[in-house]
């Protein structure tokens, strides 16, 4: 299934991989039963990657109902 | 120009139409979550008759009433620490900071999530990238890393980057000059007046900075960045190029950066950011070349929703097509300019501190100055007040104040400065933001 970025552009094959990383991050970090090292770094794995998908257009959204 | 001048090649290049597309579809995200999160907007877009499902345009962001420094205390003041405005409480946030406090008001207090806080290292990222500092750099921060942002955002940005970074805080500025050499240094982060004051006490131990591997500053945090003048005087006593930078402790990070074809201006990063330029006095938009108030929407921080903030900062806005880089993003010509405030009327003579910062920066004896505003009866004086550097004779001193006092009156309509010399060490030396300008009227006319 075709993705456009905010702007309508169909993504590349990097945006669309860093887009996965980083819904599967997500996926992750939305868990309960995760230990506090796991935790962690997660978060610091969801963020690092929602900065680049905001950077490049891909979305624009708010972590802090997962914790980040 | 090549990707590899970009930290962010696909925003940065964007063109004005796409650049504004992109702003809309993020100001409609950011007003949905202030409207759903933040007790304040949801007043404050409640009374303006706001619907952010129905933004078409950016012109629709008129609608909105910008918000002041002055409601957001007040908000603190009714609920304190924080105020209404964030979506969320301590408990989300891993970052407590405050402004400077150099005003001497209450300092605006402020809570970032981590998303929040990469965010803002990200920011400045996009400067530093710009103005030429690469992972093989060594970066030394001079900074006291307190409760004020200050460079925080540029200390984890360069980590971010891969840059072997030094934190040069609680060090004598002796220790700083002494550490910044030994480490080998090619970057040094500080405010403007903090480089001036590093390079003065390197002199002092026959530390030749022009020599050293220092080849970039990034300055922040006072508008001398941008001063022809002061910016020059810099770049002489490192033998390295300054680029500039502003950010604000509201928006948590730098929103302008110069870029390394050093334009005169610093870039916008426009892809998370609408800079409008308003008139102060009645809020309308004034255009490209027009001096105004900055006023932000930032599309950053999730805690802290910020939507058409007045920053009381006064700038002229030109457009990208005024930098040779290839990026998209308008420029603020001359950098921050001041503060829209920052005008004081003598004798029916305006005085602008940054135009005198400029005329006094032509004279590289002077180590430190003042401009004094006194009252007696009803007339008023202006002193510049300055502190030559070591060893200048009296007869020295007595050419340049001369010389001082007419460039001064030559370029205030003949209002006569008194220029005084002050005694070694007796001015106020600063590590954060300068303040050289000191009103003693009671009553100041126009100040």
């Amino acid at each position: 299934m075709p993705t456009t970025d905010l702007l309508g552009r169909p993504t590349t094959e990097v945006e669309d991989e860093l887009l996965e990383l980083y819904r599967r991050c997500k996926a992750l970090l939305a868990r309960e039963d995760l230990a506090p090292c796991v935790r962690a770094g997660a978060r610091v794995a969801t963020v690092g990657l929602w900065n680049a998908v905001n950077d490049l257009a891909l979305t624009s959204e708010q972590l802090l109902d997962l914790g980040a | 120009m090549g990707a590899g001048e970009y930290w962010n090649p696909k925003t940065e290049t964007l063109g004005r139409d796409e650049l504004t597309a992109l702003q809309l579809a993020k100001l409609r995200r950011l007003c949905e979550w202030a409207a759903a999160r933040s007790p304040f907007y949801q007043r404050s877009f409640r009374e303006a008759g706001f619907d952010p499902g129905r933004l078409r345009t950016l012109d629709d962001l008129r609608r909105l009433p910008m918000l002041t420094r002055e409601e957001w205390m007040a908000s603190q003041g009714e609920l304190p620490p924080f105020g209404r405005l964030p979506v969320a409480g301590r408990e989300a946030a891993i970052r407590w900071h405050t402004t400077s406090g150099t005003t001497g008001r209450e300092p605006i207090r402020v809570l970032d999530s981590a998303k929040d806080w990469a965010w803002q290292a990200e920011m400045w990222c996009y400067g530093l990238w710009g103005f030429g500092v690469r992972p093989a750099d060594t970066a030394y921060v001079a900074f006291g890393y307190g409760s004020f942002i200050g460079f925080w955002g540029l200390h984890y940005g360069m980590e971010k980057m891969g840059v072997l970074n030094v934190p040069g805080g609680a060090q004598t500025t002796e220790g700083r000059v002494k550490q910044l050499v030994d480490f080998g240094a090619t970057v040094v982060a500080s405010t403007p007046t903090y480089a001036l004051r590093l390079a003065q006490e390197a002199e002092r131990l026959g530390v030749d900075l022009a020599a050293s591997p220092v080849q970039r500053l990034i300055l922040s945090g006072e508008p001398a960045g941008s001063i022809p003048q002061t910016k020059a005087l810099i770049e002489r006593l490192w033998g390295a190029r300054a680029g500039d930078t502003a950010g604000m402790t509201e928006i948590g990070t730098i929103m302008i950066f110069e870029c390394s074809h050093q334009p005169g201006g610093t870039h916008i990063i426009e892809d998370h950011y609408i800079e409008e330029v308003v008139d102060p006095a009645s809020g309308e938009p004034v255009g490209y070349g027009e001096a105004g108030e900055r006023v932000v929407t930032s599309f950053g921080r999730g805690i802290i929703p910020l939507v058409r903030y007045r920053t009381a900062d006064l700038v002229t806005r030109v457009p990208s097509s005024r930098c040779s880089c290839g990026r998209g993003f308008d420029l603020y010509e001359g950098g921050i300019l001041g503060r829209v405030d920052d005008m004081k009327l003598v004798r029916g003579t305006n005085v602008y501190p940054r135009a005198v910062e400029g005329i006094v920066r032509e004279f590289p004896a002077v180590e430190e100055f003042q401009l004094l505003l006194t009252r007696e009866g009803h007339f008023d004086r202006i002193a510049l007040r300055v502190e030559p550097t070591p060893g200048v004779t009296d007869e020295a001193w007595a050419d340049m104040a001369e010389r001082l006092a007419k460039a001064l009156a030559e370029a205030h309509e003949g209002l006569r400065f008194e220029v005084e010399r002050a005694a070694p060490g007796e001015l106020p030396r600063f590590e954060l933001k300068a303040r050289r300008t000191v009103d003693r009227r009671d009553t100041p006319i126009g100040g």
